[in-house]
């Protein structure tokens, strides 16, 4: 019953995208002038592909990673923070061993990546601690993982850099090494789920964690794992995002600027499924892309209404949808039965 | 399908529902009072800390402070820091050093203290409006996005209502009043939204009020843009509302956005709340469908229509928070809105949902607003130290097991006569009631 609706709806899904985008490409074949002549132009421009690559990774990296946390029965709503902090030590430990020099044969630039990803899974190895150890609310422990981050990233780049921005680093991370990361991380995340233990562990962990634990296997180092793992993808992300134009920028929301929590979006429309949450990460990437190109062509599409449209198709999708079926056994503390 | 809110949660009858909260409401309060206390202090330790570190990375000239013993020295100087946050928000009472150790020249109504009573009142509002949906098990998220919309809804009210009205103090007092109803409508139909969502098609609020605060910020900002915006504003800003029909500050300076009579509203509020919720039968059906929403509705709750109304009714305070913002602080509507709604989630929580918690729990945020501008101003570290507080204050609250553990860990050490430890007996109770603290099942 429930594999019937989850697949009904990710075809639904599919098939509507698709028939959108067709819609809009035989609009702009027949019509080149018009409005939908230059829409198509820009979205099947190479220019717009590179750009939504670029955006889509932190939202599909961040949105892999909510879902092995919350089918482990953790709900992870601080990918955000994790996205944050990522951002900023990828950034600062480039900068830290410097471009162009090397640290054990690594460029530094690597080495900043894999530090971001470091950050993030120490900040997550923290929030699981608080959620599975300590019993805390999990929602109030992922906002409280947002807010730190939100604090501390512009507060040591303040320390170290004199100012919420870091310098640019004059060097840079390729889309195309973006994307590779995004599609492999999408296909290992499926296969781990679907055709590993390990993956039949987790589900267990977040629908029945008391069949799992009677089998034997612990519930709390199942759900820690999930947890980390939503780290270091949410790391890949963070660093990649910063990476991609070499420098962190920390005023306001900082430039993460909600894309964790777009993430979250991103799995629940893909209902846990990660090809969907990587179709759904590249959908709000892509209008994204779009839009920034309306701008550049002097169409006087307020860029801000744009930016507003996944928020609505989310709140459309789940009032109509209903709800998204989330773990049996997600937000709940585990007490093994000694 | 009617029973989906009751979560993992096995039925019960409403007279255990009753059983299981009266003693609830009475007993934990204190426990979790120690807890917030704890938080608050155990922050201020990983704060210190860091400040340390941060010191000791960061290059200056000549060390601030040097650590006894190992003479090593630290650029900044976490005592420093704290005198200066929490002396310098109330305007520097304590003449630190000095041997009367109160500042003689000190008065009350100075403007630092009138910046930090100024967001105190504002975080009166936000928080009771978190609080009171998560009293009904509800998660609102939205407050900052209620806010808003009640924000523009007062300012445009009363930018449109003022040319009926001749000048004058009586037209300000009206124009006050009718712009905070416009508040109170404004954001009690935003935050109405998701409340239906939830009701009704089983949406999750979290993500739903997370959403709207974005189309919030956004449509808003797109109106002001598009429509609403001052001539000449180098801001995206609405007009000026006249000047007659803001709240004026009174013994207080202009220049600090403080007005008393704002304060004075806000606890009045939180009187108002705490009787509605204790002491009426709306009150009592929101608290029982936040602790058990089953036996609630068993017991003859519509739980849908509190569902609703409870969120209603979270929105419409937040509202109230953007009207008195507008009215009080900035005169007008401006694209930059403060985080005062996800602020209200940490004051609620510190607060334990509790309407009465509310108060001082806005007042340390706002001794923490007004200190780090005084930080940005007297010492050298970067005043985004307090994000970082505010972040960890919410990390440790919301991990009370945590501290009962340490509890339990003192009170064997002690034999067992520790303040704490003697709450940990209570700990099954509170996870009875701990559902009211995320209800995330839908």
């Amino acid at each position: 019953m429930r594999s019937v609706i989850e697949s009904d709806y990710v075809r639904s899904l599919v098939v509507g995208t698709a028939a959108v985008l067709g819609l809009l490409g035989v609009a702009g074949l027949a019509f080149p002038e018009s409005v939908a002549g230059d829409l198509a132009g820009i979205v099947f421009s190479a220019s717009t592909a590179t750009s939504t690559a670029r955006l889509a990774a932190p939202i599909v990296l961040a949105g892999l990673g909510g879902i092995f946390a919350e089918k482990s029965g953790v709900i992870n709503i601080g990918l955000e923070g994790l996205l944050i902090i990522s951002a900023f030590a990828s950034v600062y430990v480039a900068s830290l061993v410097g471009i162009g020099d090397a640290l054990f044969g690594v460029p530094a630039i690597w080495v900043g990546f894999l530090a971001g990803i470091a950050a993030s899974t120490a900040l997550s190895g923290v929030f699981g601690i608080v959620c599975i150890e300590f019993k805390a609310d999990q929602i109030i422990a992922g906002l409280a993982v947002w807010l730190i981050a939100l604090g501390l990233a512009p507060f040591m780049s303040t320390v170290f850099f004199g100012g919420v921005n870091t310098p640019n680093l004059g060097a840079s991370v390729g889309w195309e090494y973006s994307t590779a990361m995004v599609v492999t991380a999408t296909l290992a995340s499926w296969w781990t789920l679907n055709r590993t233990a390990f993956g039949k562990h987790l589900r267990a962990a977040g629908e029945n964690p008391q069949a799992l634990d009677t089998v034997g296997v612990s519930v709390s180092k199942v759900r820690h794992a999930g947890v980390l793992l939503s780290g270091v993808l949410s790391g890949v992300g963070g660093s990649a995002l910063a990476l991609s134009i070499g420098q962190f920028v920390g005023s306001g929301e900082t430039m993460v600027q909600g894309k964790g929590f777009i993430a979250i979006v991103a799995y629940l429309f893909g209902n846990y499924n990660p090809i969907g949450t990587l179709g759904a990460g590249v959908l709000f990437a892509g209008l994204d892309a779009v839009q920034v190109r309306l701008q550049q062509l002097g169409y006087a599409v307020p860029d801000t209404l744009v930016q507003t449209i996944p928020y609505v198709v989310v709140i459309v999708v789940l009032a109509l949808v209903g709800r998204t079926r989330i773990p049996e056994a997600a937000g709940e503390h585990y007490e093994t039965e000694e | 399908m009617s029973d989906s809110d009751s979560g993992g949660e096995p039925d019960r009858t409403p007279s255990l529902a009753r059983r299981v909260l009266a003693p609830f409401a009475d007993r934990s309060v204190a426990e979790r009072l120690v807890i917030s206390l704890a938080a608050i202090v155990l922050s201020i330790a990983v704060g210190f800390v860091i400040v340390l570190v941060s010191g000791r990375v960061a290059e200056c000239s000549t060390a601030a402070w040097t650590m006894p013993a190992t003479g090593m020295g630290f650029c900044y100087d976490p005592v420093e820091v704290y005198v200066v946050l929490f002396n310098g928000a109330l305007g520097y009472p304590f003449a630190v050093g000095e041997p009367g150790l109160l500042n003689p020249n000190w008065s009350p109504f100075n403007l630092s203290f009138g910046l930090t009573l100024s967001e105190t009142t504002l975080l009166i509002f936000t928080g009771l409006s978190v609080a009171v949906a998560f009293r009904a098990g509800l998660f609102n998220i939205g407050t900052q996005g209620q806010l808003v919309v009640g924000a523009l809804a007062t300012a445009l009210t009363v930018i449109a209502a003022a040319p009926l009205l001749p000048d004058g103090p009586i037209a300000g007092v009206v124009l006050i009043l009718v712009g905070t109803a416009a508040g109170a409508v404004g954001g009690g139909f935003w935050g109405a939204i998701p409340g239906a969502l939830k009701a009704y098609a089983d949406a999750n609020e979290v993500i739903t009020t997370i959403m709207l605060n974005f189309v919030a910020a956004n449509v808003a900002y797109v109106l002001v843009l598009e429509v609403f915006r001052a001539e000449g504003s180098s801001v995206v800003a609405t007009r000026y509302v006249p000047e007659y029909a803001q709240i004026r500050p009174w013994l207080f300076s202009a220049s600090s956005d403080f007005a008393l009579v704002a304060l004075a509203a806000g606890v009045a509020c939180i009187a108002g709340l705490y009787y509605l919720l204790e002491h009426t039968p709306f009150g009592y059906d929101l608290r029982t469908s936040g602790v058990q929403a089953a036996a609630a509705e068993y017991g003859g709750v519509n739980a849908k229509l509190t569902t609703v109304r409870a969120m209603t009714l979270s929105g419409a305070i937040g509202g109230i928070g953007g009207s008195v913002w507008v009215l009080m602080s900035e005169g007008r509507w401006m694209a930059s809105v403060p985080d005062l709604g996800f602020d209200g989630i940490t004051v609620s929580i510190l607060a334990g949902n509790n309407p009465i918690g509310v108060l001082p729990a806005a007042f340390l945020f706002g001794l923490l607003k007004g200190g780090a501008l005084e930080i940005g101003f007297q010492t050298d570290v970067p005043t985004e130290l307090v994000g970082v507080l505010r972040g960890l204050i919410i990390l440790f609250v919301a991990m009370p097991e945590f501290f009962r553990m340490i509890g339990r860990y003192a009170g064997m050490g002690s034999g067992g006569t520790g303040g704490v430890a003697s709450t940990a007996s209570e700990a099954e109770a509170d996870e009875a009631a701990g559902t009211e603290g995320g209800e995330a099942d839908a």
